[in-house]
């Protein structure tokens, strides 16, 4: 005999904090009990409409004070400290606008136009098409084949869209996406807290070098981005900077081998 | 004339104090996360106060106060959870203190809602309809539910975070939640207003 569906439950499911093992107990509940399915329904629908809302304050730019608050520990400071880092943070604020230990290495590639611009173009894209609840991709999961096959046409590059399972995120699908230039391939990975990542591949022209990993932040969005054999990746989410290097390390590695055979 | 809308929106002297980004030598804080965050803290600091003004010297005093705590924070683990936690006590102590400060103020979470709240007036543009409109019903909810509310609901937090950051029992992060979600259930449907349309997901 199980436990009796608790309000804790529903609001747990509701919001897919629900432990596996609780699921099937409450689906079943569900589905027997019309009230405490709408309760959910409600549930689903105040949420959605909570982040509808207030999505709209993360595009706000943030004011210049509160970079600077996020960047510099108060107190006293050494004058050449001042006049050091003034010079070296104005050059990268006005070239690049974001933050990051790549200053210097990034604002050089940038004047080579290379892969900044697409770690930059990589969170616009990000940011437009995770939020979008409904239509985030062309292509769903289930066409996966479908979807590799013909982004890997578009792309003249073949592809293939990695499995991140075993980080939490499950493939949501696919689409073909504008880039500079180029067209780029984009894979979006949702976990069960509904957090989106997106994986985005571009072919590089021959004579690009590759790069290591390389982070930077655009809007809030963390990018991680590298250009291996003769594709660009960038890899973003609203993530932990940690937990988003950990995933672009798998997706690294399983670029790197060959897919298994099914 | 520019020195006319200086004079009015900026206080000169504050305009100076754009510093430069920098890290100094001992600081384990990483900047681009911390920079990354601002957007969310700024969200759920507008939740708090309900004003963007005051949300944003909410969220200075937050990243300030990060700092000084920098040593406290454990390199590796979720750095927004922790500013939260900050934020949450900024903004408990700052409340503590204005309810000092005023003679008769009610103590009863109830009560507040409301009274110190503005929902500022915006151009009406199709995106900030919706905003308003959610900014006007949380205002209903006393803080301690609004917290609870947006923490699961928009930033998609588990409940034992939450708890966490707010420095309660699990349980009570869910009775709370279950008593902002009644409430605002309430106050949605008791509007008669028809221009409230709510997008409904299928």
């Amino acid at each position: 005999m199980m436990s009796p569906i608790s309000d804790d439950d529903i609001q747990a499911f509701a919001d897919r904090q629900l432990p596996a093992d609780r699921r099937a107990a409450v689906e079943q509940a569900l589905a027997a009990d019309p009230a405490l399915a709408a309760r959910v329904r409600d549930i689903e629908r105040q949420n959605a409409w909570l982040r509808d809302g207030l999505d709209a304050l993360l595009t706000e730019p943030p004011p210049q004070r509160l970079v600077d608050a996020a960047r510099m520990p108060r107190g006293p400071r050494r004058a050449w400290q001042w006049l050091a880092a003034s010079s070296v943070a104005a050059l990268a604020t006005l070239v690049l606008g974001f933050g990051g230990g790549w200053y210097w290495r990034d604002a050089q590639l940038e004047i080579a136009g290379m892969p900044t611009t697409f770690a930059r173009q990589a969170a616009f894209t990000h940011a437009l098409y995770a939020s979008d609840v409904n239509r985030p991709v062309e292509m769903w999961a289930p066409e996966e084949k479908r979807l590799v096959t013909w982004l890997s046409k578009r792309l003249d590059y073949p592809l293939h869209a990695p499995d991140l399972n075993s980080m939490g995120y499950s493939l949501v699908g696919g689409r073909l996406v504008a880039g500079n230039e180029r067209p780029t391939a984009l894979f979006m990975y949702e976990n069960a807290a509904k957090q989106r990542l997106t994986l985005q591949a571009r072919k590089q022209p021959p004579g690009t070098e590759e790069t290591a990993f390389r982070y930077a932040v655009e809007d809030g969005i963390g990018v991680y981005y590298w250009i291996d054999d003769r594709c660009a990746y960038a890899l973003s989410g609203q993530l932990d900077k940690a937990q988003l290097l950990a995933i672009g390390r798998l997706v690294y590695a399983q670029l790197n081998t060959p897919e298994p055979p099914k | 004339m520019l020195t006319a809308v200086n004079g009015a929106l900026a206080p000169p002297a504050k305009a100076r104090v754009a510093g430069p980004p920098t890290m100094s030598a001992d600081a384990p804080l990483p900047h681009p996360d911390l920079v990354a965050a601002i957007p969310r803290l700024r969200r759920y600091a507008r939740v708090l106060t309900g004003d963007s003004a005051r949300a944003d010297d909410l969220v200075q005093e937050t990243l300030a106060r990060g700092w000084e705590k920098r040593r406290l924070w454990a390199a590796g683990t979720d750095l927004r959870a922790w500013l939260f936690t900050i934020m949450h006590n900024v903004f408990v102590n700052q409340r503590a203190l204005a309810a000092r400060d005023a003679q008769n103020v009610s103590l009863d979470g109830d009560g507040e809602a409301g009274a110190a709240w503005q929902v500022p007036v915006r151009a009406p543009q199709q995106a900030h309809v919706e905003l308003q409109e959610v900014l006007r019903e949380l205002s209903r909810l006393p803080a301690e539910q609004r917290e609870v509310l947006v923490l699961a609901a928009v930033e998609e937090m588990r409940y034992e975070e939450i708890a966490e950051i707010l420095s309660i029992p699990v349980g009570t992060v869910m009775s709370r939640l279950s008593r902002a979600r009644a409430k605002l259930r309430r106050t949605m449907a008791s509007e008669s207003d028809p221009v409230t349309p709510l997008k409904i997901v299928r």
